[in-house]
């Protein structure tokens, strides 16, 4: 699988995640802040559902709502969170 | 039930004693006590070993809170000021940070929390404290009020704004410009070391921002509370236990009208009420540390019902206890009479009742 389909994916699991916890259909590059769908505790939930779904850790600097905003944005700091990890545990 | 848990509870057990009424009286506990304690690891018990603590899982170190609250629940906050600051190190400081800092958390330093100020309670936007780069330095000016542990404190972890954003910062409790002042005669949890700090331009090496800072205030505080609303919750499962055993004891040999305050039923009910408080409490906050331990985003909901159905049950079971125990729990010290008071303010504090039912609301809406 290429970063890029592997991107896709998870966008698309993200997007029935929303789909299911939120009851609304919810779009790729829409703001789930502003729509009022997502509110701090709801990113705190898709904060522990990206961790234990995609086996990262958003920590420190990560916890900015920019990157819980869409599910473009939520996709683009899994992938860069698994290329970091990949790069230190020298995979 | 394992050894590990088994031995902590024992360590707690051995250095609580019967003293919990003179440090509830006096309004202190021997600060060389919870040294000793936090050097074993106890008062955040789920600090992953490789940064010297137990690593427990939430469900175990669920079990060694409500059994220190049950105890003391002055001892029981001061485990959950450290949990907490431990925890928000763990989730906001960068690698080195959580190298330097976990391992001093169980080692024998004391740390607090600082989220609520004197117009910022539930509504952490309007928070004051101001927290700002100045070259490699960091400043911090503010005012935080009813910071649990801070009078016991080495480390203050301090919550501000950081230009348009939020940052925690890791504050020396003997840094200059930092002022603690104990406050006095608190209703409940009265050993605890409740404190207000004052920060008058503290200046610090920028490696104390945890993180760097920047990161969401909305986010840092839910992230930090989730902590502190578990070990509340769990917390307060104790507060039912010592409830239910002071009650049923009580009422299992007192004698009135010529038999036991358990044989009238008025107060046998009591008894039952105490019994399906301790228990549902016990239910929900097992229910929250299994989302915990497993990763679930249920967590956060989770934890929010079990934090308030654990407050409001401790509160009214606390209540009931006083009732059949009546004159011979009605003095300060006693097991009832602390956790008359001490419950009532886990109704406040880490969310308070109607901050909880606001929250759980919303998310009844959303599932509609």
């Amino acid at each position: 699988m290429t970063a890029e389909q592997d991107t896709r994916t998870v966008e698309e699991t993200l997007l029935g995640f929303l789909e299911v916890k939120t009851k609304a259909k919810v779009g790729l590059d829409q703001d789930l802040f502003a729509s009022g769908l997502v509110t701090s505790m709801f990113a705190m939930q898709l904060v522990v559902h990206l961790e234990s779904e995609y086996g990262v850790a958003i920590v420190g600097s990560d916890l900015k709502l920019d990157n819980f905003r869409t599910v473009t944005t939520m996709a683009a700091l899994v992938r860069r969170l698994r290329d970091e990890s990949a790069v230190t545990e020298g995979v | 039930m394992s050894d590990a848990i088994a031995d902590a509870m024992a360590a707690v057990s051995a250095r609580v004693l019967d003293r919990a009424a003179d440090w509830d009286l006096a309004g202190e506990i021997p600060p060389s006590l919870l040294r000793e304690l936090g050097d074993m690891g106890l008062l955040c018990a789920e600090v992953p070993a490789a940064f010297g603590g137990l690593g427990m899982t939430s469900a175990v170190s669920g079990e060694l809170t409500a059994h220190a609250g049950s105890l003391c629940s002055s001892l029981r906050s001061v485990m959950t000021s450290q949990g907490m600051a431990a925890w928000t190190i763990l989730r906001l400081g960068g690698l080195a940070q959580r190298r330097e800092l976990l391992p001093r958390l169980t080692g024998g330093e004391l740390a607090a929390v600082g989220f609520s100020e004197r117009d910022a309670g539930s509504d952490v936007a309007t928070m004051s404290t101001l927290i700002r780069r100045d070259g490699d330095d960091v400043v911090v000016d503010g005012a935080k009020v009813w910071m649990t542990a801070a009078g016991y404190a080495d480390l203050l972890v301090v919550f501000g704004r950081f230009g348009d954003d939020a940052a925690a910062v890791v504050v020396p409790a003997n840094a200059p410009g930092v002022r603690i002042e104990r406050v006095r005669d608190p209703l409940g949890c009265r050993a605890a070391g409740h404190a207000n700090v004052l920060l008058d331009s503290v200046r610090l090496p920028a490696g104390h921002l945890l993180g760097g800072g920047g990161q969401s205030l909305q986010l840092l505080v839910t992230t930090a509370l989730s902590y502190g609303r578990m070990s509340v919750a769990w917390g307060c499962v104790g507060i039912l236990r010592a409830c239910l055993a002071a009650a049923s004891a009580h009422a299992k040999t007192r004698q009135q009208f010529g038999k036991t305050l358990g044989e009238h039923q008025l107060v046998a009910r009591h008894l039952a009420d105490l019994l399906i408080a301790e228990q549902s409490a016990t239910r929900a906050c097992e229910h929250a540390s299994k989302c915990w331990d497993d990763g679930s985003s249920d967590v956060v909901m989770a934890t929010v019902l079990a934090k308030h159905l654990s407050a409001t049950s401790a509160a009214a079971g606390a209540s009931t206890a006083v009732q059949v125990l009546a004159s011979a729990g009605a003095q300060d010290g006693h097991v009832v009479a602390r956790a008359y008071r001490d419950a009532k303010l886990m109704e406040i504090i880490e969310g308070s009742n109607e901050i909880c039912q606001l929250v759980l609301a919303q998310h009844a809406l959303t599932l509609a």
